[in-house]
Parts: structure tokens; sequence; C-alpha cells
């Protein structure tokens, strides 16, 4: 329970980093989606029950924030859990390299769907010619934001201690070398 | 079936998560100028703390801008001054055309074409998308603020309120891709739809027999009955007319500097 609020909680202030801080400083296109970040490490490190209700409730957390249509990052969130869920069971989950290839393709994924989700329910045409010139730099800044998140987690990690599944983190057993 | 449900927990968990988000989804499409008790509660709850980044934020620009860059200031000041001398002695001038205005109006006992009331608005957020273009207002319903209202500067149009929270609410930019408002070219009275493709705007639909030229300024034309006529929507970029078809492309470039963008008037409905 303690862990799903301190991710709700890095949910809200992610948001309110994407919507009061990153707007004076960076052009839309090159502000960082940290709430896709944070869905696909939950995907990565937290049970599957607890993942899906917490991508939900991120996502609507996003929909209030962005767009006009509530449900379109409920949506596009649990797809992308979904897939990296999909693919977790065969990855190595310790490598921080894999989780900024996650990263990578979990942007092009969010891009992708929102396009074909907006172009063919919601009439928004012009959608495509914002999302796909602005898919490399935010590929960039996702990167970019992706690990200074896990430098960031990597500090912290003597404070929280290790689990096992803690993705980019590298997990030491209790009985190791005993 | 107990069995059954069992074993295939995860797919059927999968599958109705899938089904309940598309119909949520689907249902929310119909009616995007709805808040949500959600929407509502989360925008309620962010408020103050959007509030409080925002004028923190402000603060320290302001002291760095006021106090720490002030490189060019003197040489920016002596060209203010001279042309606040210039526009001092036009003023003089204009005083008298003033007072013959108002003589003129209360000689047509002239009545104000949009009476509405204005709202003054900070804006404290902006969209956490890099596709979407929205703002967050610091004013909502206990301001009087109702979905669909019309936002607008001094510049001219800013977008409509899609959602309202009790302290503040959302503004979608005419600049969004899924904003269209009813337009019209000044001189050749050129009817179209004005749409947003992220940074500028586009005019549909204008006819290829009219003949739209480049810095030729586009109004709302009051259709569609969310803006009134008159107000300034952009001036024309480009115009591409092809051999063939009903229509010409026409590029707008908004008039209202949209990366600037710190206060802003809501247009309440207009006075009974």
């Amino acid at each position: 329970m303690r862990g799903q609020i301190f991710a709700l909680l890095c949910g809200l202030v992610f948001m309110l980093l994407q919507t009061t801080i990153f707007p004076r400083f960076l052009p839309p296109e090159m502000r960082p989606n940290l709430l896709l970040i944070l869905v696909i490490y939950l995907g990565l490190s937290e049970s599957f029950l607890r993942a899906a209700f917490l991508t939900l409730l991120l996502g609507a957390l996003q929909d209030v924030f962005c767009g006009s249509t509530f449900g379109l990052y409920v949506a596009v969130q649990l797809a992308v859990f979904l897939l990296i869920r999909l693919v977790s069971d065969r990855l190595n989950l310790e490598s921080r390299r894999l989780l900024l290839g996650l990263i990578t393709a979990g942007t092009i994924l969010q891009t992708v769907l929102i396009g074909f989700l907006l172009t063919t329910f919601a009439e928004a045409g012009p959608v495509l010619w914002i999302l796909l010139p602005a898919l490399p730099l935010q590929i960039l800044s996702n990167l970019l934001s992706g690990w200074l998140l896990l430098l960031f987690l990597l500090m912290l990690q003597p404070l929280l201690g290790t689990r096992h599944g803690m993705a980019g983190l590298p997990y030491q057993s209790k009985h190791h070398g005993a | 079936m107990r069995d059954f449900l069992k074993r295939h927990q995860i797919p059927l968990l999968i599958t109705l998560l899938v089904l309940v988000i598309a119909l949520v989804y689907s249902a929310n499409l119909r009616k995007k100028t709805t808040t949500t008790l959600f929407e509502r509660a989360v925008l309620t709850l962010t408020e103050p703390l959007q509030l409080g980044i925002d004028r923190t934020g402000t603060r320290i620009k302001s002291l760095w801008n006021n106090y720490l860059w002030l490189i060019d200031t003197r040489q920016q000041n002596i060209a203010t001054m001279r042309v606040n001398r210039d526009l001092r002695a036009r003023l003089l001038g204009m005083r008298e055309v003033v007072l013959e205005n108002q003589r003129l109006k209360r000689l047509l006992d002239f009545v104000e074409a949009d009476p509405r009331k204005v709202l003054p608005a900070l804006v404290v957020a902006e969209d956490a998308s890099s596709w979407a273009r929205t703002i967050v207002i610091d004013k909502g319903l206990r301001n009087g603020v109702l979905e669909g209202q019309p936002v607008v500067v001094a510049e001219g149009v800013v977008g409509r309120v899609i959602k309202v929270a009790t302290n503040s609410s959302r503004v979608l930019l005419v600049t969004d891709a899924s904003s269209s408002i009813a337009g019209l070219v000044e001189r050749t009275r050129t009817r179209g739809v004005v749409r947003g493709n992220g940074n500028d705007l586009n005019l549909e639909f204008a006819l290829r027999n009219d003949l739209v030229e480049e810095e030729d300024l586009i109004i709302t034309s009051g259709m569609g009955g969310v803006f009134p006529k008159g107000l300034v929507v952009g001036r024309v970029a480009a115009v591409q007319r092809n051999k063939f078809g009903l229509f010409q492309q026409i590029k707008v470039t908004p008039a209202v500097d949209f990366s600037r963008l710190e206060e802003v008037l809501v247009l309440m409905d207009p006075v009974e």
C-alpha cells in the first residue's frame, strides 16, 4: 500500500513538473513524458494487479492535464503496460540499457497509439503532423529523463533497499555468497 | 465455470479492462466539454499547487530579469524614452478624436455590439503532452466560468473553456489540432474554418476563386455561436491555389504569441 501511494505521489509530482516547470524552459516537443517512464517502471517492478491498477490511475491523472478527451491516456498507458508486461518475463530487468531501450519502444508505441486513436475516432486530422516530427526529440528527452531518474534511484538505493525485480537496479540476495 | 474463470483469470481481466476503457473513451468523445467528477476533483486539488509553483517561478524570473540580467538596459531605456516622447505627442492629437467619437456615438444612440462581461485570469499551467495545446487558468465555477466560453487577449483569440473545476479551468487553444472555429478573411469576406495544427493555423474550406493574399487579416465570423464576430485570429502567412479543386490552402500565423501567454480574458455570457 505504501509503495502504491508513493507511486501515485510520484505521478502527481511528475504531472506538476510537466504542467508548470517544463513549459517555462522547454518547447512542447522537448518536454519529457515522465508518467510514461513511471508506467514502464511499474510494469517491470510491481505485481500485475497492482501495476495495472496504478497504470489506470496514472493514465486518468494524465488525461486530466492532456488533450480534451478523458480516457485517451488511460487506454494508451494500459496498452503500453500490457505490452511491457508481455515481454518482461524474457528480459534481464537488472540491465539499465534495456530499461532505456524499453523507454524508446514505449515512446514510439505511445505516439503510434495516440495518433491512431485520435485520427480514427476523434477526427483530429493534423495531429499526426504534430506527433511524428516531434517523435525524435520526444525519444531523446524521455531517454535523458529516464537516465536521470535512474541515477536518482541509484542514489536513493541505500535508503530504499532493494528487492527482487526492481528494474535497472542490481539485486543482491541476502544469501548471496553464503 | 469457476475452473474456466480461474484458469483464464488474467486474459479475461485484460479483455474486460480494455473493453471498459474503450467504452469510457468513446463515451467521452461525444462530450468533450463535460467535466467528469474525477477531472473536477484533480483540477481542484492541484490548482493551489500549480498556482504556488507558477507564482514562485514568476518571482524567480522577475528577480533574475529585474535585478540580475540587466545587459543593454540603459540602451533600451534611452530607446523607450524616445518612443515614449513620440507617443505622448500622438496621444495629444488622439484625445480630440476620442472626444469627437464619444459625441458622435451619443448622437447615434450607439449600443455596444457585444455587451459581455470580461473576467481576467492568470495562466497557471500548460498541457502535459507534446501534441495537445491547452492551458489551465486560475478562474473556475466559483467565478462564473462555464464550459464553452471564449477566451481572448488584446491581440486576439486564445481559445475556449473545455473543463471547469471550482477554482480553475482548462482552455483549448485555437492552435490545438482538435480546435476549429468559423473564420472570415476581413478584406475579401471569404468564409472558412480555422483549424489548429500545433504551432500555426490553417484556413480550410476557403473558396479557390476568392483572391486571398498574404498578410490578409483573419477574424472570427460569429458563426457557430462560441466566438463573437470580429475577433482577430491571425494573418495569412501563405496561400496555395491548385489548378483544380474547390478550395485553396491557406496558412495562418496566429495573432497571439502562445509561448508568452500569462494573462487572459474570459468572455462571460452576454449581459441580459
